[in-house]
């Protein structure tokens, strides 16, 4: 980091990073103003500001702190775990939580947590590619409507539009039924359904954007549609798809979960936080545990997510004054 | 105002039929009406009533067109699963009993989201703010099926027994018709929070911003500069405004409440729409399937363009030409 030179206002300095080439060596009064009082007005990139406005939003800092400790117990815990994923302990079945088995057994005397650490590690590599793949598609999709308008604007637009009249849910337990039996169709099948949420608010901002100066710029340059579409104006628009994305997340999670529940999402063997739950709420009178602790993870990992997105918001958005 | 709501409506009826369209042909495909006879000991003539009874031997289009037809005139056909009662007849009854669910849910919802959302934009950054943002973040994340069976925990195991009364059914419905006032109301609490508990959470956090936008605006401190009390200038002048965008919120989630909720209605054995849909979906009757899709679609296009309109009633500003 470096002294700024004289020619910022202390404003400058807080909302935009390229103020300098700008307004270059006019000093402003404010900046003239705050030299005489001492204060230290200092530079800092986008990266910066947003980490140092990230670092502020408590809530959202031990948001990522605890889903990364999460992630890493899914990730490390089954490798840890003396008891193998499929391993009977038949001394045991259907135990509640005690100091061998934390979490308890299942009806034929699995460890239940080991199971519930793998599927916690597929539930969240699930809501992984959702959140990539949907905002792939939504990002492409969204960005060729807004920028282009016209007759491919109103095809996008009522395709997005008939994709929100549809209950996601409806769709996801016809085909869930059949087809989405293993965690990458499942994948697949909720990004296809959710692509309409991002693709929405993408062809917002390019609509906007592309009325603006610095794409009329582009274009007397002679920039073609796609770099002036994903070098020019889609850095623009980073900010709300990151946050968009880790929303998506909790989402993902969320219908996954319930699709599993309801017993159409994914099979055992593979489990995922949703069917550990199915598996497990014959027994919701004699072992309740069996049920909460996964219903925990769940709820633990969706409220970090919506945290940490709430947190990149404000971080995210250059207009921001905080921090 | 008038050719707008016609316009409105006529480019409703395309969507729907194209989203119905896709519907039916994922229902016709991944379900197969035969597969259940193959386990069955049954003759020929049994294959070729199924046969019949969808026209499966004819392209999923052409079965589209049939199955729409007669079903706007309110013959949806009958569902095998459920003794080849007609199944509009069915769907009918099951809304009624899903509407139990979602009426009364809708009332407590409206009420709550108006309270704390505007309690909490009012009171900005206070203890209370604080609280309520809590709670809308803890009901946005938390999924409908695990608050239903953390009920069932709760109020089916640990406090199942207050003072030698049991305080809320868990399980099934009971009306007053059979089991008299206090069990139906014992029955239809939790089912009810279940549902109350996720929306009223997107909703109050929704509150919260749209009065917040409503209260930093020029208007309202020209209101407070001239001398009016605090208190009528937030209920006359701000949440007047602030509730036009909860109005067109709140007829969306109507028309998502009374579509049912498949996932608090399995839990609870509540017989409405959602059980319905996933039973006609794991019976594999086509019939039934599409019929309640069909209801549900229809809700939520018809509160969807509700919506719309009451938002340009409410909201003198927008205009249609």
């Amino acid at each position: 980091m470096s002294e700024t030179p004289s020619g910022m206002s202390p404003e400058d300095v807080v909302d935009d990073a390229r103020p300098a080439s700008i307004a270059p060596d006019v000093p402003s009064d404010a900046a003239v103003l705050a030299e005489r009082e001492g204060m230290n007005i200092t530079s800092r990139s986008f990266g910066r500001q947003t980490w140092d406005r990230f670092r502020r939003h408590r809530l959202a800092l031990i948001a990522a702190i605890v889903l990364a400790l999460l992630a890493t117990a899914f990730i490390v815990g089954p490798w840890l775990s003396p008891y193998g994923f499929s391993e009977r302990d038949v001394l045991n079945m259907r135990s509640g939580p005690t100091a061998e088995h934390p979490f308890g057994t299942d009806t034929i005397g699995r460890d239940l947590m080991v199971r519930t650490f793998l599927g916690g590690r597929f539930s969240l590599r699930i809501a992984l590619i959702v959140a990539l793949l949907t905002t792939f598609i939504g990002t492409v999709i969204g960005a060729i409507g807004g920028y282009f308008g016209g007759t491919v604007d109103t095809i996008v637009n009522q395709t997005i539009n008939l994709f929100l009249i549809i209950p996601a849910l409806v769709v996801l337990l016809v085909v869930g039924v059949r087809f989405a039996a293993s965690p990458n169709s499942i994948a697949f099948l909720l990004a296809v359904l959710l692509w309409p949420t991002i693709a929405r608010v993408v062809r917002g901002l390019f609509l906007q954007y592309k009325e603006q100066e610095f794409v009329l710029a582009a274009k007397a340059a002679g920039a073609r549609a796609p770099r002036i579409m994903f070098r020019h104006i889609l850095p623009n628009t980073f900010g709300p798809i990151v946050v968009n994305a880790t929303l998506l997340i909790g989402v993902a999670i969320i219908l996954e979960s319930t699709l599993s529940f309801l017993g159409v999402g994914v099979q055992p063997p593979t489990p995922t936080l949703g069917n550990l739950i199915e598996q497990a709420k014959g027994q919701l009178d004699s072992k309740p545990s069996a049920v909460l602790i996964p219903g925990g993870f769940i709820v633990a990992i969706t409220l970090c997510v919506n945290f940490l997105g709430d947190g990149l918001r404000d971080a995210l958005d250059p207009t921001s004054r905080k921090g | 105002m008038f050719a707008y709501v016609v316009r409105r409506i006529l480019s409703t009826i395309p969507l729907l039929l194209v989203g119905t369209f896709i519907v039916f042909t994922l229902t016709a495909i991944s379900g197969d009406p035969l597969a259940r006879l193959a386990t069955a000991d049954v003759d020929e003539a049994a294959y070729e009533r199924i046969i019949e009874l969808y026209n499966l031997d004819q392209p999923i289009p052409v079965r589209y067109v049939n199955w729409m037809s007669s079903a706007i005139q309110g013959d949806m056909g009958p569902a095998p699963s459920q003794g080849s009662q007609p199944t509009f007849n069915i769907v009918m009854d099951r809304a009624g009993n899903t509407a139990r669910l979602a009426i009364p849910a809708f009332f407590f919802i409206a009420i709550t989201a108006i309270t704390l959302g505007v309690y909490s934009a009012v009171k900005q950054y206070s203890k209370l703010d604080y609280f309520v943002t809590g709670f809308s973040f803890l009901g946005i994340s938390l999924p409908t099926f695990v608050f239903g069976l953390l009920l069932q925990v709760v109020f089916g195991l640990w406090f199942f027994d207050w003072f030698g009364v049991r305080p809320f059914y868990v399980l099934g419905m009971r009306t007053v018709a059979s089991h008299g006032w206090l069990d139906m109301v014992r029955s239809h609490v939790l089912p009810i929070v279940t549902l109350w508990l996720v929306i009223t959470a997107s909703e109050s956090r929704f509150q919260r911003a749209a009065m917040l936008e409503v209260i930093n605006s020029d208007y309202i401190r020209t209101a407070r500069a001239k001398g009016l009390p605090r208190r009528k200038v937030i209920l006359k002048h701000g949440l007047r405004n602030a509730l036009i965008p909860l109005v067109t919120i709140w007829a969306i989630d109507l028309g998502l409440l009374l579509g049912g909720s498949v996932v608090t209605e399995t839990i609870f054995a509540w017989p409405g729409l959602g059980r319905l849909l996933l039973d006609g979906i794991f019976q594999q009757d086509l019939n039934l399937t599409m019929g309640v899709i069909m209801v549900i679609s229809l809700l939520v296009v018809v509160f969807n363009l509700l919506a719309d309109l009451l938002y340009g009633v409410l909201d003198p500003r927008i205009r249609y030409e």
